[in-house]
């Protein structure tokens, strides 16, 4: 006899009507029961469907990106005539060179040294507070949290020049740290941290206090160490947010030796590579770009899309 | 067992903690940021050598050499030090600067712009220290002055002309006689060069071309002294219409239509057999599409006689500048005849000096009807605040075929007659 | 107050704790405001702080010179709001046409990718795939790359004869030059449907003005341009809503759907009556984000097409950004970024409030109603 998940008042009917209708000869659908699941065993023209719509969404999903590395070894005479083509011919490094020799790597370590400030100051600010916000007991916390998801009801893009104004105000305007310090105010991961340190049994920072421990050694000892799937998260959502910012970085500094990746590289589009358009630079540019994004992705491919729900539910 | 909840009282602490603290360290660095204006119009002088910061749009690679070579120089000779700055979008980057306290030293000012700029402040008006101001064409120091003050010198001018592909002119079966005088002969000799692939004209969209025929049916957008819009006057309306009637008529085009960027790239591709540009065509032409033969002739004449725009960039000082004594005499000898005539040769601009007139006129002497443009060229509009009108109404004539004319009109004269009396 | 629990009732018949006493109480109020500090002033310096600030200035008129708060600028009451919002003008006329555009931006965008996320991830859930992860990532993964890169990405394919033309083509279809073309989409199709030609629009609708905009304008619906920024939006956020829907497809409990599907539910049957209602709040959460997300847009027109053709892409997030920073217009700017900041709150209250499950309203409400008899009645709950 199989196996039905216990304790639901569901299963043990549903054992008995398979059982019945695996019986009779007229099922519309072949219903095979397989370790106490009934599993729908599809039918071929389903399968074909479905095979088929994944094939097309793939390429429309794929073929951008091969795109962009075809066209950054073409020639601009080549690219032009030949868009769709993913061979480039000839093959040439010449968008590569051109790169090279405007303020790209410049851009590239601001952008490098940006996200690795935010991403390490949020995941400590962000993980303090959301503890604190947890665990802790203090008056004024339900105050304290109540503000902060007021905040994430505020959309970004309104604070633009309002973030001019005191940026302005407090004399950061055109240094670096107006480009990370304003990045650092992050009330989603806050939520995100508060949620999970939630789930940590109480047991486990009780026994650490019976022990005599602080409250922040509490924390960074014992609970921060069992939080790492949360930290993750964060950390690879840090990472997005910084890297790809663009309107805050426009408005934080105009000096171009503050300039990021996304900001130096959009500026590529709009006159700043002189005549005409040149696809294979701006195709390369944005090929580096991508590139630190993708191997991110690609060694946290589980955390991102955990992510992605995390960041989610704060709606 | 419960905590008794007193929400209010709690919330108003969470609050004013944030805020105070916010507000404490505010005032630790507050008020930083911004400069207040300086009231006094001496030149500020920094002592020592001095770095100044310097900004331009530049039409390309040659222009930017010719800029920091001439710029470079000047440093060399007085031991100070110039940053130049190619900007990709020089309004934003130019008002973002201001805004921030933190404005270049010397920048290009473009004549549409210039206004608003003098307006508010921003302008350190320096042109009563040049000695030889009268050399500048007088149209041009009246572009860049506002209420009675002229606040900075013009770098160069350009005007607008007719450019002819000499293949297709001769292919057409059309000789020097046939060159277009009045608009009737524009229209007879375009229909003849339009062809299957080959547009008879082609334009680059925007007041800044459609406005020759304007000036040519004497009309202008706003009237002497700049109080009264009058884009709905009928002068107006005819040369507009003129010129929608030939794009309907098929023989005049607009260079999106033509898949190109502007009038110069519909030219050198081939897609138009005669475009309208001023002599910055010339270095396109050179390094783009150097194989295309051309000749450029004066536009032909309209009901009200002969007419074409000119255009000019002055060298503005900001009025934030800690060094403008310094700035000044960069922006001198930015303007000398040899660096006019330097510019001149690298990029393909008219000198603004009369005095370097005649070398320019005896080196270019295909650039004849670029220069005879100075006579009866129109200058820009400079009145403050209506650089969006005008963006308005060139977003609007993108699709001057479809326009209803007499409603796009209307809608700039409301808008222009708001800001002007703003 | 202290928060402590004395041990009360059954003993628990674990060895007696320590009990923290206020010692321990105070240590926990003093750690907790030390924690969340740096984020309070971080979100006040920051957020707060800012959102004052433009609220004054856009009492102003300022025009960018010098300290917003000094004495040479002139408070002007709301005569920002007013040109953006009743007197005739151009900052009337270019605040709706962002409006316009947007609003056409967000009815095409927010459904379209909602039923593509859906999509998705019903084809990826699919039990007897193989190489599930593989796709799962190729659909999520322009979510994860820069705005920017893939704007330059989606300019080379859009060019007048780029690969999306070529393609196209292939299909026998005549493609446009997309990113100079400023024709709307509604136009375009009375056009080909024979209701009007563009070229000379029906005077009843050209003439008549509605704030400042024509009838027909408003009526244009997105642009070619626009059609172009709104397939690229589509193909990138999908991915992540495609992630939400396929987490709550796997939360959907297995006995659920054996029992429809004993019941001699069919797989259309099935997905209507079990699915959908289970996925009902990531539905209605996908839809927030998208709305709000929408209604921001601005990365795409700053590198692509700075609002052109012919205005046809300025939204309103762009044009408060062009206004302040290269118009000098501050005040107008930052009262448009209110405006816009009220919009979507209105916008995402009134969506939850239409789609909310009745059920649980009705329900909640019940309990409010409960417990404020309850507390007045005087008992602890």
């Amino acid at each position: 006899m199989t196996q039905t998940p216990a304790g639901d008042s569901i299963a043990p009917l549903a054992r008995t009507k398979a059982t019945r209708d695996l019986t009779t000869t007229d099922v519309r659908e072949q219903q095979v029961v397989d370790d106490g699941n009934l599993v729908n065993r599809s039918g071929r023209g389903k399968k074909i469907a479905v095979y088929t719509a994944l094939v097309v969404f793939a390429l429309i999903y794929i073929y951008p990106f091969v795109v962009q590395v075809s066209t950054s070894f073409k020639t601009d005479a080549d690219a032009v005539a030949n868009p769709l083509t993913l061979l480039p011919n000839p093959v040439t490094t010449a968008a590569f060179e051109r790169i090279a020799q405007t303020d790209f790597p410049l851009w590239f370590f601001n952008s490098v040294l940006v996200t690795l400030i935010v991403t390490a100051g949020r995941v400590f600010l962000d993980s303090l507070a959301g503890y604190a916000l947890a665990r802790l007991k203090f008056r004024g916390r339900n105050a304290v949290f109540t503000t902060i998801l007021a905040v994430l009801a505020v959309p970004g893009v309104v604070l633009l020049i309002p973030k001019f104004l005191v940026l302005n105000y407090l004399g950061m305007y055109n240094t670096y740290p107006a480009l990370f310090v304003p990045l650092l105010a992050d009330a989603a991961g806050v939520f995100i941290m508060k949620q999970f340190f939630e789930s940590i049994p109480v047991s486990v920072e009780e026994a650490a206090r019976i022990d005599g421990a602080s409250t922040f050694r509490t924390f960074w000892s014992v609970v921060l160490p069992m939080a790492k799937p949360a930290l993750i998260t964060l950390t690879i959502l840090s990472f997005q947010g910084s890297w790809n910012e663009l309107a805050h970085f426009i408005i934080a500094a105009d000096d171009p030796r503050l300039y990021t990746l996304t900001r130096g590289v959009g500026g590529l589009t709009a006159g700043g590579l002189g005549a005409g358009n040149q696809f294979p630079v701006s195709m390369a540019a944005a090929l580096l770009m991508t590139i630190p994004t993708a191997m991110v992705f690609i060694a946290f491919q589980r955390y991102f899309t955990q992510g992605a729900n995390a960041g989610a539910e704060k709606g | 067992m419960n905590q008794p909840r007193r929400p209010r009282r709690t919330t108003t602490l969470a609050l004013t903690l944030a805020l105070g603290s916010a507000l404490l360290a505010s005032a630790c660095g507050g008020g930083g940021g911004f400069e207040e204006e300086s009231a006094s119009s001496a030149p500020a002088s920094a002592s020592g050598p001095v770095d100044l910061k310097m900004l331009f749009g530049s039409s390309g690679d040659a222009e930017t050499d010719a800029v920091k070579a001439a710029a470079d120089a000047w440093a060399k000779k007085t031991g100070n030090k110039v940053t130049v700055t190619v900007a990709s979008d020089m309004n934003q980057q130019l008002a973002q600067g201001f805004a921030s306290g933190n404005p270049p030293d010397v920048f290009y000012m473009d004549a549409s712009q210039y206004a608003n700029y003098a307006k508010d402040g921003s302008l350190y008006p320096y042109a009563d220290q040049i000695e030889d101001n009268e050399d500048f064409y007088e149209p041009l120091r009246e572009t860049f002055t506002y209420e009675g003050k002229q606040y900075c010198v013009p770098k160069d001018f350009s005007t607008l002309a007719l450019q002819i592909n000499t293949d297709a002119w001769q292919k057409a079966g059309l000789t020097d006689a046939d060159v277009p005088k009045t608009w009737v002969d524009l229209t007879t000799v375009a229909k003849k060069l339009t062809t299957g692939g080959q547009v008879g004209l082609g334009l680059s969209t925007g007041i800044d071309r459609v406005g020759v025929f304007v000036v040519q049916n004497g009309g202008w957008w706003v009237n002497e002294d700049g109080t009264k819009a009058t884009g709905s006057n009928t002068e107006v309306r005819e040369a507009l219409a003129y010129v929608q009637k030939n794009v309907k008529e098929g023989q005049f085009a607009f260079a999106p239509d033509l898949d190109s960027g502007w009038g110069g790239e519909a030219f050198g591709t081939g897609k138009a057999a005669m475009t309208i540009e001023g002599n910055w065509i010339k270095g396109a032409l050179e390094k783009d599409y150097a194989d295309v033969k051309y000749k450029t002739v004066e536009l032909p004449e309209g009901p009200e006689g002969k007419g074409t725009l000119s255009f000019t960039v002055c060298w503005g000082v900001s009025t934030d500048s800690k060094a403008q004594a310094q700035a000044v005499d960069l922006v001198k000898s930015l303007t000398s005849v040899e660096q006019q005539l330097a510019f001149a040769d690298a990029f393909g601009v008219i000198p603004s000096r009369q005095s370097a007139a005649e070398q320019y006129q005896q080196k270019f002497p295909e650039d004849a009807a670029f220069i005879a443009g100075a006579d009866y060229g129109h200058g820009p509009i400079n009145r403050p605040g209506l650089d969006q009108v005008i963006a308005d109404i060139n977003s609007k004539l993108e699709n001057l075929k479809g326009a209803n004319l007499e409603q796009v009109l209307k809608s700039f004269d409301t808008n222009a007659q708001s800001a002007l009396e703003k | 107050m202290s928060t402590v629990q004395t041990a009360a009732g059954p003993s628990t018949g674990r060895a007696p704790q320590r009990a923290p006493g206020k010692g321990g109480a105070q240590r926990q109020t003093t750690a907790g405001w030390i924690f969340t500090t740096p984020v309070l002033v971080l979100l006040g310096l920051f957020l707060f702080i800012p959102i004052l600030m433009a609220l004054w200035v856009s009492f102003t008129d300022w025009t960018g010179r010098g300290s917003p708060f000094s004495s040479n600028v002139e408070t002007v009451g709301t005569e920002n709001y007013q040109a953006l919002l009743t007197q005739e003008g151009l900052s009337r006329q270019d605040f709706m046409t962002s409006l316009r555009n947007t609003f056409y931006y967000v009815v095409g965008v927010v459904p379209t990718q909602t039923v593509l996320a859906l999509l998705l991830a019903v084809i990826v859930n699919q039990k007897f795939l193989k190489g599930r992860t593989f796709f799962r990532t190729a659909f999520y993964f322009p979510a994860v790359v820069s705005s920017v890169a893939i704007s330059l990405v989606f300019l080379f394919l859009f060019t007048g004869t780029g690969a999306v033309n070529q393609f196209l083509a292939v299909l026998g279809i005549d493609g446009p030059t997309w990113f100079s073309d400023a024709r709307g989409l509604i136009h375009i199709v009375g056009d080909w449907l024979g209701l009007w030609t563009i070229d000379s629009p029906p005077s009843g609708l050209a003439d008549t003005q509605v704030m400042s905009l024509s009838l027909w304008e408003w009526v244009s619906g997105p642009s070619v341009a626009m059609s172009a920024i709104m397939l690229q939006v589509i193909w990138t956020t999908a991915g992540t809503f495609m992630l939400m829907f396929l987490a709550a497809l796997q939360d959907l409990p297995t006995e659920v759907e054996e029992a429809a599907m004993v019941d001699g539910a069919n797989r259309w049957q099935r997905f209507r009556n079990v699915t959908v209602p289970h996925l009902r709040p990531t539905i209605l959460l996908v839809i927030t984000l998208g709305v709000i997300g929408t209604w921001q847009v601005f990365d795409q027109m700053y590198v692509m097409t700075q609002g052109g053709p012919s205005k046809t892409t300025l939204t309103p997030a762009y044009l408060s950004y062009d206004a302040a920073f290269t118009q000098k217009q501050w005040g107008e700017g930052a009262a448009m970024a209110f405006l816009l900041f009220a919009l979507i709150f209105a916008l995402t209250s009134l969506q939850r409030f239409v789609l909310r499950d009745k059920d649980e309203a009705a329900t909640r409400k019940a309990a409010r109603v409960q417990a404020r008899a309850a507390r007045r009645k005087g008992t602890a709950a």
